[in-house]
C-alpha cells in the first residue's frame, strides 16, 4: 500500500508538472489575486499586511488546486478509461485517490513560491519569515490537511462527472469562510464556527503566525487534528460512493 | 438565405452540441454559484480595503461572469469542433466564415448576458446593493456591448485551437487577467500607468466604465461614448479573430494538420 501511495504521488506530480493548464493557472491566479490585494490595499498598507495577503493568495491557489485540479484530474481518468482500473486496483480506494489530492495540494507550494517572489520583485515586499522551521512544518501540515479535505469531495468525484464542477463552485465559499485575504470579523458571525472546521483557515493562520508573531504550533496542531477527522469522514464516504458507482455502472460514463 | 440558415441553425446546433455547461448540473455550479460567490468575496475584500462601494464590485464581477462565459464558450465552440474531429468538414464547406462564426458567437453572448444578469441580481440582493431602476436599460445596453466584445475575444482564443491542444490554458489565463486589468476589482486609477493604457484596448473596460457611470445616476446618452468604444474594441477583436482563423485555416490546409491532435 505504501508503494501504491508513493507511486500515486509521484505519477500525479509528474502529470501536473507536464500539464500546461495547471502550470499556467498556478502561475497566473495567485499573482492576480495578490496583485488585486496589493492595489486595493495600496501603499497605505504595511509590508506585513501585504505579505500576509500574499500568503492568503497562495492558500487560495492551494485550495483551488485540490478542489478543482484533482476533480478534473479524476474526470480525465474517466475520459481516458483508467478510472475503472484505478477503482478495481487491489488496494483500498483511499490509497489510490489520496495521492491525487495530496499531490495537487503539494503542487500549490509552487503557487506559494510564485506569489512570494512576485510580491518581492514586483512590489518590493520583503520575504520575512521569523520562524522558518515552523513555516515549513506549517506548509506541510496545510498541504496534508487541505488534501485530505479534498478527499471527502473526491468521493463525489468518483460518483459523477458533474461533481467535479461542484469543485469549481466550492472555491470562493471556502476562500470566504476561511478568511483568506480578508478578516473573518467582516463576515457574518455564523461563518465563524464554519471556519474552524476548514483546513485552509488553520493552514493560513499557521503560515501567517510562523512568518511573524509566533504561535504557529497551535494552528499546525489543528491542521493535524482536522487531517485525522477528514480521513475518518472520507473513508466511509469513499467506500459508499464507490459501491454506488459500481452498482450504477457509472464509472465509465463521461 | 443560405447565409441566414448557416447563421441560425449552425449557431444553435453548435451551442447545443458543444457548450458543455448547458447541463444544469454544470450550469448551476459554474455559471451561478461560482460568479455569485466571487462577487461576494470581492465585495468583502473591497470593504476591508475601503476603496470603493459595494456596487463597484457587484457590477465588476457581474461583467466578468459574462466575460468568462464568452471566452470559454466561444473558444470551446471552435476547439470542440477539433476535439470531435468535425473541424475539417466544417472548413471544407463553402459556407461564409462570417455566418459560421457570428452564428456561434450569438448564443454565447446571450448566455453571457443571462449569466451576468443572474450574478448581478443575486450579488446585489446578497450584499444589499440597490441601483435605480431607471439605470437598468442602460446597464443592459452596456452589458450587451461587453458580451459582444468578450465573445469576440473568445473567437481569437478559439482560433488558437489550430495550434494548441487545449484553449483552456489561454481562456483561463485571460479570464484571470480580466479580473485585474479591466478595473473589474480595482479602480483603474490605482493601477500602474502601463496597465491603465493596456486596459483601454481590452474588452470589458469601457463597458464597466459605462455601467458604473449609469449606476451613479447618469443617463444613457452620457455613456454612449463608452458603449461605442466597447463595441469598437469588440469589432476589432472579432475582425482579428476572423483573420486569425483564416490564416490558421490556410496554414492548416497547407500542412494537413487539421486532424493532428
Amino acid at each position: 500500500m505504501i508503494r501504491a501511495f508513493a507511486t500515486g504521488l509521484r505519477v500525479h506530480l509528474v502529470h501536473l508538472l507536464r500539464s500546461p493548464f495547471d502550470l499556467v493557472a498556478i502561475l497566473i491566479w495567485p499573482v492576480i489575486f495578490a496583485s488585486i490585494a496589493y492595489y486595493l490595499i495600496g501603499t497605505e498598507g504595511s509590508t506585513r499586511v501585504l505579505f500576509v495577503a500574499s500568503l492568503g493568495a497562495a492558500m487560495m491557489m492551494l485550495w483551488s488546486q485540490v478542489i478543482v485540479g484533482s476533480g478534473f484530474s479524476l474526470d480525465q481518468q474517466r475520459n481516458q478509461g483508467t478510472l475503472e482500473l484505478l477503482v478495481a486496483a487491489p488496494v483500498p480506494l483511499v490509497i489510490v485517490i489520496a495521492p491525487v489530492m495530496i499531490a495537487s495540494a503539494a503542487f500549490g507550494i509552487y503557487g506559494l513560491l510564485v506569489t512570494l517572489a512576485w510580491g518581492r520583485f514586483a512590489f518590493g515586499i520583503p520575504i520575512a519569515i521569523d520562524h522558518p522551521v515552523a513555516f515549513v512544518v506549517a506548509a506541510v501540515a496545510a498541504i496534508v490537511s487541505i488534501g485530505l479535505l479534498g478527499l471527502i469531495a473526491a468521493s463525489l468525484f468518483v460518483l459523477s462527472r458533474a461533481a467535479s464542477y461542484f469543485g469549481v463552485a466550492l472555491q470562493y465559499p471556502v476562500y470566504l469562510a476561511s478568511g483568506l485575504m480578508l478578516p473573518l470579523a467582516l463576515l457574518p458571525a455564523w461563518i465563524d464556527p464554519l471556519s474552524w472546521v476548514l483546513a485552509p483557515t488553520w493552514g493560513y493562520r499557521a503560515l501567517t503566525h510562523a512568518s511573524g508573531g509566533g504561535g504557529a504550533w497551535r494552528d499546525i496542531g489543528m491542521c493535524v487534528l482536522l487531517s485525522a477527522v477528514y480521513l475518518v469522514l472520507a473513508l466511509p464516504c469513499l467506500a459508499w460512493f464507490e459501491r454506488v458507482a459500481r452498482d450504477r455502472g457509472t464509472l465509465k460514463l463521461s | 438565405m443560405n447565409w441566414l440558415r448557416v447563421f441560425f441553425h449552425g449557431g444553435l446546433t453548435s451551442y447545443r452540441a458543444l457548450f458543455a455547461w448547458i447541463n444544469p448540473w454544470i450550469f448551476l455550479p459554474v455559471l451561478v454559484v461560482y460568479p455569485v460567490f466571487q462577487t461576494v468575496f470581492f465585495v468583502y475584500l473591497g470593504r476591508a480595503a475601503d476603496v470603493a462601494d459595494d456596487a463597484f464590485f457587484v457590477i465588476g464581477n457581474s461583467f466578468v461572469a459574462a466575460a468568462v462565459t464568452g471566452l470559454f464558450g466561444m473558444g470551446q465552440a471552435i476547439a470542440g469542433e477539433r476535439r470531435f474531429q468535425t473541424l475539417p468538414v466544417l472548413l471544407a464547406s463553402p459556407a461564409s466564415r462570417l455566418a459560421l462564426f457570428l452564428g456561434r458567437a450569438v448564443p454565447t453572448m446571450a448566455n453571457g448576458f443571462v449569466v451576468a444578469t443572474i450574478t448581478f441580481v443575486l450579488g446585489a440582493a446578497l450584499m444589499g446593493v440597490t441601483i435605480d431602476r431607471a439605470a437598468y436599460g442602460g446597464l443592459a445596453l452596456a452589458l450587451a456591448a461587453s458580451c459582444f466584445a468578450c465573445a469576440a475575444l473568445g473567437l481569437c482564443v478559439g482560433s488558437l485551437t489550430f495550434r494548441a491542444r487545449s484553449i483552456g490554458v489561454f481562456a483561463d489565463a485571460i479570464s484571470a487577467a480580466l479580473l485585474l486589468v479591466t478595473g473589474a476589482n480595482v479602480p483603474l486609477e490605482r493601477l500602474p500607468d502601463v496597465l491603465q493604457s493596456v486596459s483601454a484596448y481590452i474588452p470589458l473596460t469601457h463597458g464597466l466604465h459605462a455601467a458604473r457611470t449609469l449606476a451613479t445616476g447618469a443617463s444613457v446618452t452620457d455613456v454612449l461614448p463608452q458603449i461605442r468604444d466597447e463595441l469598437l474594441v469588440g469589432a476589432a477583436y472579432f475582425a482579428a479573430g476572423l483573420l486569425l482563423l483564416r490564416y490558421f485555416e490556410r496554414d492548416g490546409r497547407r500542412a494537413g494538420s487539421f486532424e493532428r491532435f
